[in-house]
């Protein structure tokens, strides 16, 4: 019984230490399943979302750019497809052996051999293409093609790269394209909503941004939408199957104002001179003649250039990256004598018959100093119609004298002096419009007299570019009011300025264009010399832009030994007369003559665009 | 001795409830290593074969009288200790432990062996010892589970040992160990915890508890494992993906998914709702063992059956613990589930040995 009583006792002592057991593990599994719990009910949307991200690897798909054409049709800039051999690396045991074998039909360098090297394993494993070689030829292809079975994990397939047809005649307008940064491609990628990944590239390049010119303007409508295919990945990142795909959306076409055939006229005729031509269809500010010179090729810098072919291209005294047409300063010289005449008009300063005798010279009351003409004597008793015709600079520097500088400044705005007159150009210079507060900001010196006088002929402080001077010969042929430039019009409301004007009527325009058409066509003119290069009316203004003041012939005589010190020749243009329809402006670089330099090249552009070759 | 009180020779000793619940276990276990070994034909005949020889083995060491144990128990264990010694010397190394005693047709695990031997021999030991024990055989038990706990963890084997360690104090605290004792002995523990850490934690050890404590530090490098397992548990939500469409499994995100991490493969294919009917089976194992060791004829099956039920308890709640990320990735398989020869094998001889205690009644008691 007492054994009894003690296995009894030691049972309910068993017992209770087993209700503590049960109560402990009770607690313990209690515990894990509210954690399964939390993390399969609680936290379940993240953790789907953590599983979904782990198994889907998404890559872009690279759009194909958009082709630029000019005013015709004609295609500027294209994607030329080339053919690369391309290899599947996860399905190639032994490459070694393959690259010999391909070396038997297809020619490889060292660096080529060298890249597939590299790369081979990583690519392999993530069951990725690998290009072994780029811009195959059609001897290459067919020889591979026929041979292709026995490369069963080696294709041949297309890429593009970008090409411009007309590698020198459109680099400053059209512009190039190259590699994109990491940040920009961030940037492009978030508009998109999408971020920098893996891509299926479209281009031998890479990604392609434009740098320059439309190409830069455009980027984002050329660019088009990035796609995306998004793979089952397993957790080393070997792509199992597409899933989804979002096909990449093509960039848009561009059509240009661009000319061909004028652009071509153009740089034939400028011969590399330094300078710049800028047409432009007066009816709605058109761009369609844009040269820069000398010029460089666009295909060469967007496919790679050698380190020192680009040192070369940057260390060119001509510059040839340098845009002249919109960022070159140059002073408008005596092409500005119309502006100034209409301000006199507009002013009641002058009227058509008022006249100035003309000594050769102006001198300023306040100190005498003389301000001269570049005709020895002058041209006598002379109005305004003649003024412009002879190029009178004395007729000019009095009438500036009378003028009010600030009044005088904001009537030269109207001409597109001093601002942007291009919607879509890259990177315009405003030239300047100097004014005395800008002088006493810049150089410390109060406003003379003198300096207003400087401006009456377009000398002195104030610069302008070839486009702006552009725009002034088309406001002018528009008799004031013109849209501003663009290089590509379709859909867009194009901004108009117009100048308003109290005292101007039409007659007065009129008149302007006759004294311009009589700068070509009069005897007396100063560009008599374009008369037998037309067989329709043109009207002009020439300017010498002295770059060193000088009293005499004699002393420039010396000046001009230096070719860089020579004055630069300018012409503003327009026609056909009476009813203009391109304005165009040309400057050449030390070129000393406005009207017998500048003035052919004018005319062969203004030739051509009126299909009078 | 059979003989003289069952006159039915014909007897056989057999817990339907133990042996229907361990089956289907070994069933669920089987289906659920097809779709983590990715449809692995060899491995589920393998499986299959180590799941059919552990259930007649389980049947079979179920017919023994308890008194056949309590008499071997010693020899047992010194079995054990000789082929933990020839593992420390002849052992396969793999990933840097040496674990496994290459037999030609079988790698034994030594440590699951000694699992069972241990808590076997223990309480044979105490048998028939007056209770609550005093503190000489307290002593020799605890320094002889100590000594083995330590054998093993050199291998370097942490789970195993801490599951040697606990089943051998569970025995020591069924036996009625004094509250007072365990108390003291807590007490030294907690305050030896900085020197336990130094002294005798392997830096990758150490370093997977820091991980367990902030998985997010490093989720590539040692965090990888608990954050991939805890997705996969988490993206099983209630019903989970469904049979073999766990992508963190079968995309290979998932480590070790045959044999530690296989739970986490079954939360996220069958989800909250698989895991409850998979810890209920478990639990009710539990119950069960329990039930018997109160109703069995001595103190010897009372221990017996209670440590190995409770060793068999605290592997499954390490697996799930580990695998959920409550505690340190140990690397300890879930009973009857994930693949395995020793470890699998280990719990069938335990539930043999627990029947056998269960089902044996002394005449007194019939």
């Amino acid at each position: 019984m007492i054994d009894f009583k003690e296995r009894y006792s030691e049972k309910k002592h068993f017992f209770r230490r087993l209700i503590l057991i049960c109560t402990f593990f009770g607690a313990l599994f209690l515990y894990l399943l509210f954690k399964t719990f939390s993390l399969q009910i609680s936290s379940y949307t993240d953790y789907e979302l953590a599983a979904l991200k782990n198994k889907t690897r998404e890559v872009l798909i690279q759009p194909r750019r958009g082709i630029i054409y000019d005013r015709t049709g004609e295609i500027i800039v294209n994607n030329v497809p080339s053919y690369n051999l391309i290899l599947n690396p996860s399905q190639i045991t032994d490459l070694n052996n393959l690259l010999l074998e391909i070396q038997t039909i297809i020619n490889l360098n060292d660096s080529d051999i060298l890249y597939v090297k590299e790369n081979f394993k990583i690519r392999s494993k993530l069951n990725r293409e690998l290009i072994l070689k780029r811009n195959l030829t059609k001897e290459e292809i067919a020889r591979f093609e026929v041979r292709k079975y026995r490369f069963p994990n080696s294709y041949i397939a297309e890429r593009y790269s970008r090409e411009n047809l007309f590698p020198y005649l459109f680099s400053h307008s059209v512009g190039y394209v190259g590699n994109l940064n990491d940040n920009s491609l961030q940037e492009i990628l978030s508009l998109q909503n999408l971020s920098p990944k893996e891509t299926i590239f479209k281009y031998s390049n890479g990604f392609l941004s434009g740098k320059t010119g439309i190409e830069n303007v455009y980027d984002q409508e050329l660019r088009g939408f990035f796609g995306k295919k998004t793979y089952e990945v397993d957790a080393s990142g070997r792509l199992l199957k597409e899933i989804d795909t979002i096909p990449a959306l093509d960039g848009k076409d561009i059509h240009t104002s661009l000319d061909l055939k004028s652009q071509q006229v153009a740089f034939r005729e400028l011969k590399n001179r330094r300078g710049s031509v800028v047409a432009v269809d007066i009816s709605d500010g058109a761009i369609v003649t844009y040269l820069s010179s000398p010029s460089f090729s666009v295909n060469k810098i967007a496919n790679g250039l050698s380190q020192n072919d680009f040192n070369e291209l940057i260390e060119d005294k001509n510059k040839p990256f340098f845009d002249r047409a919109a960022q070159g300063r140059y002073s408008p010289a005596s092409t500005i004598k119309p502006a100034i005449g209409l301000f006199g008009l507009e002013n009641n300063i002058i009227d058509w018959d008022f006249t100035i005798d003309d000594p050769g010279y102006f001198e300023l009351p306040e100190d005498g100093r003389i301000y001269r003409g570049w005709k020895k004597g002058g041209h006598g008793k002379i109005n305004l119609q003649d003024a412009i015709i002879e190029s009178s600079n004395t007729f000019f520097f009095s009438l500036a004298y009378k003028s009010e500088i600030e009044e005088l400044i904001k009537h030269l705005s109207y001409f597109g002096f001093g601002r942007n007159v291009c919607l879509d150009c890259f990177l315009p210079d405003n030239g300047l419009l100097p004014n005395p507060a800008w002088k006493m900001n810049t150089l410390n010196f109060g406003w003379f007299k003198g300096d207003t006088v400087n401006l009456g002929v377009g000398q002195g402080y104030m610069s302008a570019t070839p486009l702006q001077l552009a725009y002034y010969s088309a406001f002018i042929a528009n008799k004031g009011a013109l849209n501003k430039f663009s290089f590509v019009q379709d859909d867009k409301t194009l901004p108009k300025d117009v100048f308003y004007s109290g005292n101007i009527d039409d007659k007065d325009w009129e008149k302007i264009h006759k004294s311009m058409i009589g700068v070509i066509e009069q005897p007396k003119g100063t560009a008599g010399r374009l008369r037998e290069l037309k067989d329709y009316i043109i009207a002009a203004k020439s300017g010498t832009v002295e770059l060193v003041s000088t009293d005499t012939k004699e002393d420039y005589k010396i000046i001009r030994e230096e070719e860089a010190k020579r004055d630069h020749a300018i012409i503003v243009a327009f026609g056909p007369m009476p009813n203009p329809k391109y304005a165009v402006s040309v400057v050449i670089e030390n070129g000393e003559s406005g009207g017998s330099v500048a003035g052919p090249v004018a005319i062969e552009v203004l030739n051509s665009l009126l299909d009078y070759e | 001795m059979n003989k003289i009180f069952n006159p039915n020779k014909s007897k056989i000793y057999f817990d339907q409830y133990l042996f229907i619940s361990i089956s289907l276990l070994s069933i669920m276990g089987l289906l659920f290593l097809y779709s983590a070994s990715q449809g692995s034909t060899e491995t589920i005949i393998k499986q299959s074969l180590f799941v059919v020889f552990g259930l007649i083995l389980m049947f079979v060491l179920s017919q023994p009288d308890p008194d056949f144990y309590k008499n071997n128990a010693l020899f047992f264990l010194i079995l054990s200790i000789i082929l933990i010694f020839l593992t420390m010397l002849f052992g396969k190394e793999v990933n840097g432990a040496q674990r496994w005693l290459d037999l030609g047709f079988f790698t034994l695990q030594a440590s699951e062996i000694i699992k069972i031997a241990l808590p076997v021999f223990l309480a044979a030991y105490l048998y028939d010892k007056p209770l609550p024990i005093n503190l000489f055989q307290t002593f020799i038990t605890l320094v002889l589970i100590l000594t083995i706990v330590n054998l093993i963890r050199v291998q370097p084997d942490l789970g195993t040992s801490l599951v040697i360690l606990v089943a051998g104090l569970y025995i020591l605290f069924l036996a009625g160990l004094s509250w007072r004792f365990i108390g003291i002995s807590f007490g030294i523990f907690i305050l030896s915890l900085p020197f336990i850490w130094n002294n005798f934690l392997e830096p990758f050890q150490r370093q997977r508890i820091l991980t367990l404590l902030d998985p997010s530090a490093d989720p590539y490098g040692s965090g990888w494992n608990i954050t991939q397992s805890k997705i996969a548990i988490g993206s099983g939500g209630l019903e989970g993906k469904g049979y073999q469409m766990g992508s963190q499994a079968h995309l290979d995100f998932l480590p070790e998914t045959e044999t530690d991490f296989i739970f986490s493969v079954i939360a996220e294919e069958f989800g909250f709702i698989g895991v409850c009917i998979l810890v209920s089976l478990f639990i009710f194992i539990l119950l069960r063992c329990l039930y018997l060791a109160l109703n069995a004829r001595d103190r010897f099956c009372r221990l017996t059956i209670g440590g190995l039920s409770l060793l068999f308890i605290s592997t499954v709640f390490i697996n799930l613990a580990m695998v959920v990320g409550i505690i340190p990735v140990v690397g300890m398989p879930l009973p009857f589930i994930s693949k395995g020869g020793s470890s699998l094998l280990s719990f069938y001889i335990a539930f043999g040995i627990i029947i056998s205690m269960a089902t044996h009644k002394k005449l007194m008691q019939r």
